[in-house]
């Protein structure tokens, strides 16, 4: 009979609690960051010089068609043969970045192509300027279109953040980790960091959801 | 052949039909009683209910209240098998055609006459042949329905109906979808149907066509039956305020 | 410290490489018949099956991979059974895979006219000659480009095999670093290696989606 011991897995909470914390921080730094990378992306795609065009275009192929452990890997181990040695959160948030902000940029240009070319002229003989034309006019209702697909990918970053663990990241993969290896119970302890992130998923979708309507779409 | 006349057996018998769609009730209590070789046109606004009745004999809707048999049998929503041995006497087409876009047109016509009733291939191919000529569509076996116009893609879909040797043939709104150039064709292979003797229930707008082709016309009017009688009185002496209505806004 | 030719290394990723393409192909096939069956359970209008299935997509799509990973490597060895790292990520990868492809081909049964169903059913047809000769047909043309881009992510995914031990081409670059104090070339060779896989099956998925568009 396979017995089950959750309570000291449970005991364990504040480690927990840590882990969770820094996943919620890493999370929160990437979307921010990320969807603002993806959208000076998608702008070049649509905009930029024909140079500037084929290099995001690069970027968002070679994120997108390689594994995100191996582009954190790069990033923490690699670069420092360049001279560049950046801290384990630091190089955790920069490679999440740069992961959301290639798959961002595609998601925000699709939104982009779908503005009415109306709107545009409207606004232009209101004689706004390009930029306000992009930032009032252009962008809100395009995040608001692919909103939901921007939600999924964020929270799929989210999850894939589970590997910065192995780099000794203290987030909650580690936490199962840690606590795996201090109460020998490792089935409880996997299973209870990851109905923290199911649980995580879910409050991380309604709070996007409410974010985005009431801040984000809306035009000051 | 003649029991139909004196035992005024109905073939489909719907009494107290009563059907909701959320809060709202569509049928409002149907009795219909169809013969045997009988062409019944049902007529009226949109929203009246035709469709949604004639979709509850062949089960494609379900309802809450009343009785609804067919040759007989009644109708068991719940009992799959039930279903599906209703649905080899009802046949249905559908204003949309609805053919298989994957499958050429005798293919279309072949499909459930060798799943359901276990044709052999080359037999129903052959039937499938011959029923594409029965609508005149000689030769055009291979084509998709993508490359044939509306009015042939319905006469496909009739013959696809035929195959399965239906004794009811459930025609809803069959026309309406089709350029007026090609409205004929297809009523010209209802108008054979008819003389040959199927029993034929349609939901038409096509008021010269149904003069002209049904025993019995049915007129609806918000979830009921409002008036019922052959095509010379129900278009020349029309009884309620609400068909003379409808008429008059034909005409126009 | 060994020295190692640039040829050394790439062959030894090039080995590895194949366990990566290996591991991607159980996934994909078992993934693609379990989802296939879910599919088809999906539809089939049972009590409750749906809501089972749905939960059973939403666990999947809801928490990391690496996780499941981890919970199929310990939870087999709860079982009694003798896991191997290959194992385990070959079970947890497919079961992974046919959670996704489910979804990804719900979608695209749900894009199939109801017409289709209404006329198959007004001809009497049962639910899988429905499924098999009229459903599943034009359902599957929609299906192809997703799934094809699915591939990728199930590739990608295999690099997280690394972390239970697999040796694929992801921890054999780790292994290539650790010998050779050479991250950087390791890595980039790894990252070159994964994209030679995956970005062919990217266009080929776009190349697909825009021809159904057209």
């Amino acid at each position: 009979m396979i017995e089950f011991n959750f309570a000291v897995v449970l005991a364990q909470w504040p480690m927990l609690l840590h882990g969770l914390g820094l996943t919620a921080a890493l999370t929160a730094a990437s979307a921010l960051l990320g969807s603002v990378l993806g959208t000076a992306c998608a702008w070049a795609r649509l905009h930029g010089s024909a140079t500037l065009k084929w290099l995001v275009g690069a970027y968002v192929e070679l994120v997108r068609n390689t594994p995100f452990i191996i582009q954190l890997f790069f990033i923490f181990f690699g670069l420092p043969s360049l001279g560049v040695r950046l801290s384990v959160e630091v190089a955790c948030v920069l490679s999440m970045v740069l992961n959301l902000g290639a798959y961002a940029c595609e998601i925000i240009r699709a939104g982009l192509q779908a503005t009415g070319r109306g709107q545009i002229e409207a606004a232009m003989s209101l004689a706004l300027t390009p930029w306000q034309i992009f930032s009032r006019v252009v962008l809100p209702p395009a995040l608001a279109r692919i909103w939901p697909a921007l939600v999924s990918q964020i929270i799929i970053v989210m999850l894939g953040s589970a590997v910065c663990g192995q780099i000794s990241a203290e987030e909650m993969s580690q936490a199962a980790n840690l606590i795996s290896s201090r109460t020998f119970r490792s089935f409880e302890s996997y299973i209870v960091v990851t109905l923290a992130y199911l649980a995580l998923a879910v409050v991380l979708r309604q709070l996007l959801n409410w974010l985005g309507p009431r801040f984000i779409f809306v035009s000051r | 052949m003649n029991d139909s006349n004196n035992t005024a057996f109905a073939l489909v018998d719907i009494r107290g039909l009563h059907k909701r769609f959320g809060a709202t009730e569509v049928l409002k209590g149907i009795d219909l009683q169809v013969r045997r070789k009988e062409v019944i046109c049902i007529i009226g606004k949109s929203g009246s209910g035709k469709s949604t009745l004639l979709r509850c004999i062949n089960g494609l809707e379900t309802f809450e209240q009343g009785s609804l048999s067919v040759d007989g049998q009644p109708l068991r929503h719940g009992d799959r098998n039930a279903m599906r041995e209703l649905r080899q006497q009802v046949g249905m087409i559908f204003q949309s055609f609805n053919l298989f876009p994957h499958l050429g047109a005798g293919r279309n016509v072949m499909l459930a006459p060798s799943l359901v009733k276990g044709l052999p291939k080359d037999e129903a191919r052959t039937r499938a042949q011959a029923l594409l000529a029965r609508v005149g569509l000689d030769g055009l076996f291979d084509r998709l329905p993508d490359q044939l116009s509306g009015g042939q893609q319905q006469r496909v879909a009739i013959a696809r109906a035929l195959a399965m040797d239906p004794t009811v043939l459930l025609c809803d709104e069959i026309t309406s979808a089709l350029d007026p150039e090609l409205v004929g064709e297809v009523l010209q292979v209802i108008e054979m149907l008819a003389e040959e003797g199927m029993t034929l229930i349609l939901v038409t707008h096509e008021m010269a066509f149904a003069r002209k082709v049904s025993d019995r016309i049915v007129f609806m009017h918000q979830g009921l039956i409002h008036e019922t009688g052959t095509p010379d009185e129900i278009f020349n002496r029309p009884q309620t305020p609400e068909l003379r209505q409808f008429l008059s806004a034909l005409r126009d | 410290m060994v020295q190692f030719s640039l040829w050394d290394i790439l062959t030894f990723l090039l080995g590895a490489m194949r366990w990566t393409v290996l591991l991607s192909l159980i996934a994909f096939v078992g993934g693609g018949l379990v989802g296939l069956g879910l599919l088809l359970l999906r539809f089939a209008q049972l009590r409750g099956v749906g809501t089972l299935v749905t939960w059973y997509v939403q666990i999947f799509q809801g928490t990391p991979l690496l996780m499941q990973l981890f919970l199929v490597y310990f939870g087999l060895a709860l079982l009694g059974m003798d896991t191997s790292p290959l194992v385990s990520a070959a079970i947890c990868l497919t079961l992974y895979a046919s959670a996704y492809l489910t979804e990804i081909w719900r979608g695209c049964v749900n894009a199939v006219h109801r017409g289709q169903w209404e006329a198959s059913a007004s001809l009497a047809l049962d639910y899988r000659q429905q499924m098999r000769h009229v459903i599943l047909p034009q359902a599957a043309r929609v299906a192809i480009a997703p799934t094809v881009g699915f591939m990728v992510q199930i590739i990608k995914g295999t690099a997280l095999a690394s972390v239970i031990g697999f040796v694929e081409l992801t921890k054999a670059g780790q292994m290539i670093s650790n010998a050779t104090y050479q991250p950087f070339l390791a890595y980039t060779f790894v990252g070159l290696l994964y994209f030679t896989l995956c970005y062919p099956l990217s266009r080929w998925s776009q190349r697909l989606e825009s021809r159904r568009l057209a």
